[in-house]
């Protein structure tokens, strides 16, 4: 009946998470994850940026068209941000960005942002952990996602 | 009630005088009863103007297209344009202004109130027409619309809240509040709808729904770009969606043509599509005045309206910030205050 070749287990989703992270603050963050050798999922692209505020939502729209199933943003603190303002400036754009994904019935689970200092190695893990947990519930962002 | 002949004698008045090299109106159309957008050159031609509820257009394009004309003249007419504006024209103006396209001193603004009523939505109208062409439009008292009907010479009285745009009855401010001149009374709003009615509704139904909805939407896309075309506020020289200055020469090696960066693709599908609205929804956010523009020349009916409308809507409840109201302000995204919403972020 069945084809030895085939493997009979069932294929599961692993949900493929672009990390868009300040390289002054998130982007060490991760770097700290991994040289305090703390274990986390591994579903997540990062993509350094120079400030979360350089972000644009383009970026967002173009994962999610090429079949990204999350987008995480991550910068400093309110007050930590290296160009003094430029995660305030980040802050209200991607609410916007958010609030219109929303909108239009993308799962409002798929977009995230968090802020994670340098320090924060392990709130990052746990950021990511979460975010992998919450999208392997939705399973795979088929809306936005470009046919080819 | 605006008295046209008014706005015909200040037209002609700042015509005659040189004031203005020329002046931005309605005149009748040939198409039924809609009113056509006409550039006055001579006083004389100030006869020709008129206002209906048919005068739908955003007139600020054309100050948008004036302005492109002059940065690549060899000899610009640098006097100010008139130009006659709706409230929701002169809140474009306003934000024109404010990102500096061009200086208060290059428009002379002729604000006419919509007073109780507003424009007419070409769709409800030949909808509730059933077929028939209507020949004129004229406002009537306090809540209805006559229309004649082309044909039978028969006149109707359609309650305006049946026809109205659907921008018009949420209008807040139908009132010009940046102008030279007003003419018709000071109305704010008009209580046919709350702010923001028709956005509100579309966030009633679920996710799933609301994805259903907006897939058989960008589906529908013929990626003509009438929106952006109609758009005052799409004037950049080059669309980050549609690339069309990337020349491609016979020195354009195949590096440079498969490198270049193309963020949504030309084809007209649903994922493509998708990209292209909502970008210009981003980039439309706090920008966008609610003139309504794109939804009326949609071929395909798609409510774009609502995007906009939907940002709008954060921008006025999360960050008190109204589009065209204030041209000292600093604009939306490139402001922010320490109050702004911070609980979705981890």
């Amino acid at each position: 009946m069945s084809n030895p070749s085939k493997t009979t287990e069932v294929q599961t989703f692993e949900p493929r998470i672009v990390a868009f992270l300040c390289k002054w603050c998130s982007s060490a963050g991760s770097d700290l994850a991994g040289v305090s050798r703390i274990q986390y999922s591994a579903n997540a692209t990062p993509i350094t940026i120079p400030c979360s505020g350089s972000v644009s939502p383009m970026y967002i729209l173009s994962a999610f068209n090429k079949g990204a199933d999350g987008v995480l943003i991550s910068g400093c603190h309110p007050g930590d941000c290296h160009y003094m303002e430029g995660n305030y400036l980040a802050r209200r754009k991607l609410y916007l960005v958010k609030e219109l994904l929303q909108f239009i019935g993308l799962e409002s689970e798929r977009f995230r942002m968090s802020w994670v200092s340098a320090a924060e190695g392990v709130k990052f893990a746990e950021v990511v952990d979460e975010f992998v947990e919450d999208l392997r519930v939705l399973g795979p962002q088929n809306r936005l996602k470009a046919e080819r | 009630m605006v008295n046209v002949e008014e706005i015909r004698g200040y037209a002609a008045g700042l015509l005659e005088k040189g004031e203005v090299k020329s002046v931005l109106g309605f005149r009748r159309g040939s198409a039924s009863a809609f009113a056509e957008p006409c550039t006055l050159i001579e006083a004389s031609d100030a006869a020709s103007l008129v206002w209906d509820p048919t005068c739908l257009n955003n007139l600020a394009l054309y100050l948008v297209k004036d302005r492109k004309q002059q940065a690549v003249s060899k000899t610009p007419d640098t006097r100010p344009v008139g130009i006659v504006a709706k409230g929701c024209d002169s809140r474009a103006i306003g934000v024109l202004l404010q990102e500096n396209y061009f200086k208060r001193e290059d428009v002379v603004v002729i604000g006419v109130s919509c007073e109780g009523t507003g424009v007419v939505d070409p769709r409800k109208l030949s909808a509730k027409l059933k077929g028939r062409t209507a020949s004129r439009v004229t406002f009537d008292g306090a809540d209805g619309i006559n229309v004649s009907v082309y044909g039978d010479g028969t006149e109707t009285v359609i309650p305006a809240r049946e026809v109205l745009a659907d921008r018009c009855l949420e209008c807040r401010a139908a009132t010009p509040t940046l102008n030279d001149v007003v003419f018709g009374e000071t109305v704010e709003a008009r209580g046919y709808n709350e702010p923001f009615h028709a956005a509100k509704e579309a966030e009633k139904v679920s996710e799933d729904e609301r994805w259903a909805n907006w897939e058989h939407h960008f589906d529908r896309c013929l990626r003509c770009f009438a929106c952006r075309a109609v758009c005052p506020m799409c004037y950049c020289p080059e669309c980050v969606v549609d690339s069309t200055t990337f020349v491609v020469t016979l020195g354009t090696s195949a590096e440079e043509k498969a490198n270049r960066i193309r963020w949504c693709e030309r084809s007209a599908n649903t994922s493509e599509s998708a990209v292209y609205h909502l970008t210009r929804a981003i980039h439309l956010a706090g920008r966008c005045i609610d003139c309504g523009e794109c939804e009326r020349v949609c071929p395909v009916n798609i409510p774009l309206r609502l995007l906009n409308t939907k940002l709008e809507k954060e921008a006025f409840e999360m960050f008190e910030y109204q589009a065209g109201h204030d041209i000292e302000q600093a604009s939306l995204l490139s402001s922010f205050r320490d109050e702004d919403p911070n609980s979705f972020i981890r």
